[in-house]
């Protein structure tokens, strides 16, 4: 095992600075492009523009592929599956950020 | 190396059938797939649960198991007798590898037994063409307080890169990253060109870094915004107070106004996780009520109860 060292890097912040056109989400998330049509169609992903081709995906739905991708290959779902899945996921964290405002503890 | 008891992972008996193993799988996955389970330990136990179904649904790598496995237990010292696969068939073969997900993060006794998969490594190799290197992707913790100042975090990548071989061999990669005062957890750092060669003179692929923050024991981050919870005696929050708050940025000081009801918030504008927009930081009040165990807190109680005779809780 060889180790390298390098010097700081510094990156930039994908859900501020980016975004992603359907080549460049396909790529970061090793997915294929027929399967991110798919999601957009069920509306798990809502990219600006109207072809394809000129899709804009803002950096939000880089961490929204990446689970749709995993929730796809471990439940073998299909894009309806994952839009419900993704939606009550959604829901969820919605009350659990309710949760953590009223205080108390317990809730992260 | 310790032996891995992949029937106990999966919760069934050594004879259960496929069918058996599928659905305790996704039993166990459905509770622990990080993306959906909030448990301390998912990640963890999900890597487990994946990696036993990895071996035991392909009948070719179950058998093999069950043939070197018999007799032994969990945590059992172990080494693979030599020659032990012979007669297998998963062995080599190549970048199918079993189709195992690329993402497939293996242990080291699934190693010993079943090899290092090749992954799409050899694939794109014998292409012999143009193609950016993959994007490779990480999860990076930090503590909230980073996110209020910035910080520097030595990050320890292991990543498996081809040798001029051909070989896949994994490579230990120690990057120094800035992380941006400002992140919030969930988003999304792009460091350009970290990620994988590329191949034919084409560019290298990007690294991402998903951040997440620590558990905290005194404050609570939802988006930008951050919340703790601030206890008074109940006459500071009858009278009103001057009280110390901690912020991840220091102590400071916050006036409750009189009459403050348990559950009211107080809102400390611009204190929450700093940016173009700056979140909030949010006191929650919270009343503790002092014990009544000396004759004297009890007199005062009483005397309390005399002062507020028209006062019912429950009307």
């Amino acid at each position: 095992m060889k180790t390298a060292i390098e010097s700081v890097l510094a990156g930039r912040v994908v859900e501020e600075e980016i975004h992603l056109t359907l080549v460049e989400l396909c790529h970061v998330c090793n997915v294929p492009e027929d399967q991110v049509r798919h999601w957009v169609g069920e509306g798990v992903l809502e990219p600006l523009g109207e072809a394809p081709h000129e899709w804009r995906f803002a950096g939000a739905a880089l961490r929204r592929t990446r689970v749709a991708t995993r929730l796809t290959r471990d439940f073998e779902l299909n894009p309806p599956g994952v839009a419900l899945a993704l939606d009550l996921l959604d829901e969820i964290e919605s009350l659990r950020s309710h949760l953590r405002r009223l205080g108390g503890g317990g809730v992260r | 190396m310790k032996f891995k008891d992949y029937y106990e992972a999966l919760g069934v008996e050594r004879s259960a059938t496929q069918d058996e193993i599928k659905q305790a799988y996704r039993k166990l996955a459905r509770k622990y797939h990080p993306d959906v389970s909030k448990l301390a330990d998912a990640e963890a136990r999900f890597k487990d649960i994946n990696e036993a179904n990895e071996v035991l649904r392909d009948p070719e790598k179950r058998a093999a198991y069950d043939q070197m496995g018999s007799g032994m237990h969990a945590g059992q010292d172990f080494q693979p007798p030599p020659g032990w696969d012979a007669g297998f068939e998963f062995r080599g073969r190549g970048d199918e590898a079993g189709g195992m997900p690329p993402d497939f993060d293996a242990s080291e006794f699934f190693e010993a037994l079943f090899g290092r998969h090749a992954r799409q490594a050899g694939g794109r190799a014998r292409a012999g063409r143009q193609a950016s290197g993959e994007d490779h992707h990480a999860k990076v913790l930090i503590d909230l307080e980073d996110a209020y100042r910035g910080a520097r975090r030595s990050i320890g990548l292991r990543v498996p890169t081809v040798d001029a071989q051909g070989h896949v061999v994994l490579e230990e990669r120690q990057l120094d990253v800035n992380i941006p005062k400002g992140i919030r957890a969930g988003q999304h750092l792009r460091l350009a060109g970290q990620g994988g060669p590329g191949l034919g003179g084409a560019p290298a692929g990007d690294l991402f870094l998903e951040i997440e923050f620590n558990p905290h024991p005194r404050f609570r981050v939802d988006g930008r915004d951050v919340y703790l919870d601030l206890p008074l005696a109940p006459w500071e929050a009858a009278l009103g107070a001057t009280v110390g708050v901690p912020t991840p940025e220091g102590q400071v000081q916050l006036t409750v106004p009189p009459g403050s009801a348990a559950g009211r918030k107080l809102r400390l504008k611009g204190k929450g996780i700093p940016g173009q927009t700056p979140g909030d930081l949010y006191a929650v009040l919270a009343i503790v009520q002092p014990p009544a165990d000396t004759p004297r807190a009890r007199e005062a109680y009483a005397a309390m109860a005399k002062a507020f005779e028209g006062f019912h809780p429950r009307t």
